[in-house]
């Protein structure tokens, strides 16, 4: 969305080559990249208030109740989310190649971590799910107070989240390969997105899960 | 002659050609100028609808149980044209919300701010084009929600505009209107958060050159700065109207309690908290565009620069940041721990000292200026005094043991009416009078004006005047006939010339109405590029109105926002004003390497 309009950089069309001015040199942003990221960096801030609130009235309501979890209800899992905590890092890591493959040129490298990463993120949906369902057999309902209406509210959010990410990062993986190509910006941006995913998971899991 | 730093913003900045087709260029535009309208038409109608809300509370404080007159037969025929208690409780909620959220957001932030930050900082348009539409089209649908809501079975939304659990969960409003208005609020929240990351951007990357932080006219600081506070706390209010919609349609219980909950279920003053936490911004958020426009038209019409420029700008620095930190003044009344309080009060008393400061820049502009009295200039001093007002009732309101007292009355209502509604509509007008020109080309009629003005002012200042009298006295607010109280019916009288009153200033709303489509429809002389002789870019680089790419070259500004009757300008061009960006004559080279230092 932010990175449309923007031309892609010339510099990613030279010969490949190791010389580390040559990087350098492909690696330098344009005034317009530039601020597509500083308009990012601003989305982001803003949109960690919205979960930095979830997260207050999370901590209102589990310091006003008597007892985390009530004791007729069953206790969260904590393995499969931990090993969601892994799938996750290691989707971040593939975006992150990814997004400096593209940035050097290699578009077909891009691609592979770009899929790679939409992957992990299925994967992590998947294995959320299994969370889920779990816990709607062992009787948790959104409808069973505060311990429940925490739970399902901030991991469905946050699973959104993920569905947004994960088709952005699809299309930019079919998008990325040779004959189509897709502006630097996109690729950044959409990795950054996905990085502040990430980094919210992992506070989700240490806050919701873990504690 | 184009210097290096303009050659680079125009190679960053490249002309594009105008759209051609009619979608592109008035439904889906990506001009800013053209959003700027669009938010402009949208808020006004929706000033009005606000508006006719506003009449019919007062009527039923000036003549509870009596049929209303026309809008009666119209829209509450099934009850004889009497507002009831149900109805009653949606006309003050949508009034609120609607003015606040639809009516002075869109035009103060949506329409200024749009059409001013690129002319006034020197860019082709903003940083992201597509979202600004996108910002334009999220607002849209929030409208139509609010609209939507009044054809829900039970009505629209009726707890308040604070919409405060348990009122506002099924128990208390049960109903698809309350649903589709807290989903309005979360819609129109996403339509001002991307307006907020786009002016910030905007401001941080499109300056041109030579436009320094310090030289930027202040209404862009108060733009600046109110976009920074959107961005930071519009989404902690999403956040409390997605939890809010949770517990509507889904069962959770994040604000549930009592019989009705679970386990204990969860906690209705989190609910406080979260509004607040953004609730309190707001109020700056509304009100700092307002400052910014008013410290730029004031020495523009006094024809002075602004005094203490720097300390202006620090104040509504220090104000952005303090008000972040003040919210609980709202909960006083809901058992918060009293060294809690005092701190919150403490910090509530802090703000006033840089409003203030503000204030006395204001007046110390006046002091000597040879003032030009037009239009925008009165409804600018206007809100110097109904803030002023607004402010020093405000500090009533922060003291805890005086809030016990007026916590919930008219006064209440009579303060924030002086400054969210007062100050910032009064401020809203003194834009569309002055930069009517830019945005039509076209100068609103100077007698039309002047008769709007004194309709305004003197009914705005009398109507909240009066209700700062009946909650000093102890009238509660929200009551639907408070006279059943016996201690309240003494304040017949008073509500009813309240009412009169604010009849009286809602009819003078019309001269605006017929002005306004008079000037734009009527055959009206062009304005020219500057008629108020000012300063700023938009006047001084562009014509009126903009082209499509704002600037046929980018300017490069060369000194502040404020340059009046300065000994040296006047010598060399005649004139008592120089432009930003302005090349005074024979002296061209010199002084435009003294500026760049």
């Amino acid at each position: 969305m932010l990175g449309t309009n923007l031309e892609r950089s010339p510099a990613a069309d030279l010969p490949a080559s190791d010389v580390p001015e040559l990087r350098r040199y492909r690696l330098r942003r344009s005034e317009d990249e530039i601020t597509s990221y500083v308009g990012m960096i601003i989305f982001l801030g803003s949109w960690a208030m919205m979960f930095a609130a979830l997260f207050f009235a999370y901590a209102v309501v589990r310091l006003r109740a008597p007892m985390w979890p009530p004791p007729d209800q069953p206790a969260l899992p904590i393995l499969i989310p931990g090993l969601n905590t892994v799938v996750i890092a290691g989707s971040s890591a593939a975006v992150a190649v990814a997004v400096r493959a593209h940035a050097l040129g290699r578009q077909p490298r891009a691609a592979i971590g770009l899929g790679l990463g939409a992957a992990f993120g299925a994967l992590f949906l998947a294995l959320q799910a299994v969370v889920w369902v779990g816990l709607w057999r062992a009787g948790l309902l959104p409808t069973g107070g505060p311990y429940a209406s925490v739970f399902y509210a901030l991991t469905a959010f946050h699973a959104l989240h993920v569905v947004v990410g994960l088709v952005a990062l699809g299309a930019l993986a079919i998008r990325a390969q040779p004959p189509r190509g897709t502006t630097r910006s996109a690729v950044r941006l959409w990795g950054m997105f996905w990085h502040f995913v990430g980094v919210v998971w992992v506070a989700l899991y240490v806050a919701v899960y873990l504690l | 002659m184009s210097t290096r730093a303009q050659a680079l913003a125009e190679a960053a900045q490249p002309i594009h050609p105008p759209p051609t087709s009619f979608w592109r260029q008035y439904v889906f535009s990506i001009d800013h100028k053209v959003i700027a309208k669009q938010f402009l038409w949208a808020g006004l109608l929706f000033l009005l609808l606000g508006g006719t809300l506003a009449m019919l509370i007062r009527w039923q404080w000036a003549f509870p149980y009596r049929p209303v007159p026309v809008l009666g037969q119209l829209f509450l025929r099934d009850n004889g044209g009497v507002i009831g208690p149900a109805t009653y409780q949606q006309i003050f909620t949508t009034h609120g919300l609607i003015m606040i959220f639809f009516a002075v957001t869109p035009v103060l932030i949506g329409c200024f701010g749009n059409f001013l930050i690129p002319l006034m900082i020197g860019a082709r348009d903003m940083a992201f084009p597509k979202l600004n539409m996108y910002s334009f089209w999220t607002f849209l649908l929030s409208q139509l929600l609010v609209l939507g809501s009044f054809l829900a079975d039970l009505g629209s939304a009726g707890a308040g505009w604070t919409t405060y659990p348990p009122l506002s969960t099924n128990v208390g409003t049960p109903g698809l209107g309350q649903t589709l208005v807290v989903a309005a609020i979360f819609v129109t929240g996403v339509s001002s958060t991307m307006g907020a990351i786009n002016y910030v951007t905007t401001v941080i990357r499109m300056r041109a050159p030579g436009m320094g932080y310090m030289r930027l006219p202040l209404t862009m600081w108060g733009l600046w700065l109110t976009a920074i506070l959107n961005a930071l706390f519009v989404p902690v209010l999403g956040s409390a109207a997605l939890l809010l919609l949770l517990d509507r349609n889904f069962g959770t219980q994040f604000f549930v309690a009592g019989a009705s909950a679970v386990r204990g279920g969860g906690d209705p003053i989190l609910f406080q908290h979260l509004f607040w936490i953004f609730g309190h911004p707001e109020v700056y958020i509304l009100i700092l565009p307002a400052w910014g426009i008013l410290g730029d038209v004031i020495p523009f019409f006094a024809r002075k620069p602004h005094h203490w420029y720097k300390g202006t700008v620090w104040a509504m620095v220090i104000v952005t940041v303090l008000s972040a930190m003040v919210y609980g003044h709202h909960m006083f009344m809901t058992g918060m721990s009293p060294l809690l309080g005092e701190g919150f009060m403490l910090f509530t008393l802090l703000i006033s000292a840089p409003s203030m400061l503000i204030v006395l820049n204001w007046v110390m502009t006046l002091w000597r200026a040879s003032i030009r009295f037009d239009t925008p200039m009165l409804f600018a001093l206007a809100t110097v005094f109904v803030f002023g007002v607004g402010g020093l009732t405000g500090l009533f309101l922060a003291d805890i043991s005086m809030d016990l007292y007026l916590h919930d009355t008219m006064f209440v209502v009579g303060h924030f009416h002086f400054t969210m509604a007062a100050a910032s509509f009064i401020a809203a007008m003194t834009g569309v009078y002055f930069w009517f020109p830019k945005i039509f080309g076209k100068k609103l009629d100077e007698r039309l004006g002047k008769a709007h003005f004194w309709f305004t002012f003197i009914g705005i200042t009398l109507v909240f005047a009066g209700q700062l009298v009946a909650g000093y006295a102890g009238q509660q607010r929200r009551l639907f006939d408070p006279f059943q109280y016996t201690f309240i019916q003494g304040l017949r009288g008073l509500n009813r010339w309240t009412s009169f009153f604010a009849f009286a200033l809602f009819a003078g709303q019309f001269i605006f109405v017929w002005n306004f489509f008079k000037t734009l429809f009527g055959k009206t002389v062009r304005a020219g590029e500057n008629p108020w002789q000012v300063t700023t870019l938009e006047w001084t680089a562009t014509g009126s109105p903009p082209p499509f790419h704002n600037f046929d070259r980018i300017p490069e500004v060369v000194r502040g926002p404020h340059e009046f009757s300065n000994p040296e300008v006047r010598r060399l061009t005649g004139r008592d004003f120089a432009g930003q960006s302005e090349v005074l004559p024979g002296s061209g080279e010199p002084a435009l390497a003294a500026a760049r230092g």
